[in-house]
């Protein structure tokens, strides 16, 4: 199986340091799975300059990368997409979100549609079935999907997934970089003024406000009575039959 | 000479919170029932698509229709709200029309294809998204369908200026709201003024597109592998468990993620990540079982938003007595054997 998996240029959320971006890795760990599974190859590939993020990428688990060198300010997708139609692997991954860019994760659908291959979304793990995969998608609450693709197939990475692989020095002195030149085009142009980011404060509570800082507090901190069943020393098995018919619409259906 | 004023200085209260007001001044509150406002003939449309489970707006929901109550105009735009299935509760919401997209189970490209055709269709000056995992992958399906930009993970909004966070949270972004955006969880507060008169809108028929993705349907993760804070139901033990291999084996049993009071973390007899409350992991969990945990009000700060609290203590007094909604007075461990029992599990 040939695996390509989408590398960004990452920083460091404090720093601003150049390093590679945590889910793309966790993204080369479940390819490297699938590939030691079925043999194959995984390799690595950006559009851009040659980054010092995405070159220790290689010491993850890559087997090498190619850089499809474009300007800073292009718009990688046709580079990509051309890229990709050249090579054709069987399954292209990439983070849900690269971290140092844009961030907004909207490359890998731009370019599983320019490439016409279905994409899903938040994978916590690959396993192959044939001419299909099976991905299995992060949800809220504990819950997870399981969703069948037509490979060849884009599919994201959650954070959720396995962790990345260690680093390793000497993978990545053995794993070669290929610059090529690669068709840039122009981004669409937008209006946007960048500033320091300000953290702003969450909603808390249904309604999002409510009165008084005193009122917020009382309601943060109050014990308040729900008036609920009270059973005094009750038989053991009775108190275990009302736990169970309280609970019982909160435990998970598959058991 | 000017006279001294003999009666009290009238203050003014602006936030309500008691004190001297002069009520003479005040007209006799009437009975009015609250009227539902409706926008007769709206300049523009603004799209907000709901993930709506069962029906029923999730708050996610909610914020992005009080996202886009926030770039009406004031008033003059009509919200449109765009779910699967029928909405229930859409005009209180701030909605004036509601649209069945007619989409059952996942089927997220055929979702996409169709608020594609109706954003071509009917031309909103907006379409707000939900940031949630689904909703943020139908937004970028849309996106790339109608290539244009989407302004994700917005966390302010004004109908002259969107912010979100870009470059690894370093730098926002600041712009005029795009056609496409996606709101950020718990950044903007859901829409509070009178409700709007919701009526239903039929949306116009769409070909399926030919799919690669087949649903194989919701599966439970194992539910100790669950993040404590992404949990539903979780069961926690405190001072008063002694056998804690037998707690973990309840846990297990019932499909709970195991929590612990910070005195079993403290005494090392359960790891620091399970810690639940101020200083550990704030809940947000559906159920909460306690087994002989007394209720310090950290720990209850950890539960605040835990709607179902079951709690098993020897002590009638503990304060997590008074949160519970079942409580029961009874030794932690032959409860825990009952339940095993029950479960039809031996202890």
């Amino acid at each position: 199986m040939k695996i390509l998996v989408l590398l960004s240029a990452g920083r460091h959320f404090a720093s601003g340091a150049p390093r590679p971006v945590p889910v793309e890795l966790q993204a080369i760990a479940l390819g490297r799975a699938l590939v030691d599974d079925q043999g194959g190859s995984v390799s690595g590939l950006h559009a851009g300059r040659v980054d010092p993020s995405v070159a220790d990428a290689l010491g993850h688990g890559l087997d090498d990368i190619t850089v499809l060198c474009i300007g800073a300010e292009d718009d990688p997708l046709p580079a990509l997409a051309a890229e990709i139609m050249a090579c054709a692997p069987d399954l292209v991954l990439a983070g849900r979100r690269g971290l140092g860019g844009s961030d907004s994760g909207l490359l890998p659908y731009r370019l599983a549609r320019s490439c016409a291959r279905p994409i899903a979304a938040d994978a916590v793990s690959i396993a192959p079935q044939g001419e299909r995969i099976g991905v299995v998608q992060f949800l809220p609450g504990g819950r997870r999907r399981r969703v069948e693709l037509k490979i060849p197939a884009v599919v994201t990475v959650h954070e959720a997934a396995p962790p990345a692989r260690n680093f390793v020095y000497r993978a990545r002195l053995a794993g070669t970089i290929e610059e090529k030149p690669g068709a840039g085009a122009p981004a669409a142009w937008m209006a946007i003024e960048a500033r320091p980011y300000r953290a702003r404060p969450r909603l808390i509570g249904e309604g999002g406000m409510g009165g008084s800082a005193e009122e917020r507090l009382r309601a943060a901190t109050e014990t308040r009575s729900v008036g609920g069943r009270l059973m005094v020393h009750p038989e053991a098995d009775a108190a275990a039959a009302a736990i169970l018919d309280c609970v019982a619409g909160f435990r998970p259906a598959s058991r | 000479m000017a006279t001294v004023a003999t009666t009290p200085r009238l203050r003014i209260d602006w936030a309500h919170r008691g004190g001297v007001t002069d009520h003479s001044a005040v007209a006799p509150p009437t009975e009015i029932a609250p009227r539902a406002i409706t926008i007769a003939e709206p300049a523009f449309l603004l799209f907000v698509v709901a993930e709506a489970p069962g029906g029923v707006l999730t708050r996610h929901d909610r914020q992005a229709i009080g996202a886009a109550r926030l770039l009406d105009g004031g008033g003059a735009a009509a919200v449109v709200v765009l779910a699967a299935g029928p909405v229930s509760d859409a005009g209180a919401a701030g909605a004036d029309l509601t649209m069945t997209l007619e989409i059952e189970g996942y089927e997220p490209e055929f979702a996409a294809a169709k608020i594609a055709t109706l954003v071509r269709l009917h031309a909103p000056r907006h379409v707000l998204f939900v940031e949630s995992e689904d909703g943020g992958d139908l937004a970028r399906r849309v996106a790339s369908l109608l290539d244009e930009p989407l302004f994700d993970r917005v966390e302010s909004l004004s109908a002259r200026l969107a912010v979100r966070p870009a470059a690894a949270g370093r730098v926002e972004w600041h712009a005029l709201p795009p056609r496409l955006i996606s709101i950020a969880p718990d950044m903007i507060a859901p829409y509070h003024g009178l409700p709007h008169a919701s009526s239903e809108l039929v949306a116009s028929e769409v070909t399926r597109p030919e799919t690669g993705l087949a649903d194989a349907g919701v599966v439970s993760a194992d539910a100790a592998d669950i993040p404590l804070d992404q949990a539903g139901l979780v069961l926690a033990a405190g001072n008063g468990v002694v056998d804690f291999p037998m707690f973990l084996r309840l846990a297990r049993a019932l499909g709970a993620t195991p929590g612990a009071s910070r005195v079993a973390c403290d005494a090392g007899h359960l790891p620091r990540a399970m810690q639940v409350g101020a200083s550990g992991t704030l809940l947000n969990a559906n159920c909460y079982i306690a087994l002989g945990i007394s209720g310090a009000p950290q720990h209850l700060q950890g539960i605040g938003s835990v709607e179902h609290v079951v709690a098993v203590n020897t002590d009638l007094h503990a304060a997590i007595i008074a949160r519970a909604e079942l409580a029961i007075i009874a030794d932690a461990h032959a409860v825990m054997r009952a339940l095993l029992a029950r479960l039809g599990q031996s202890p």
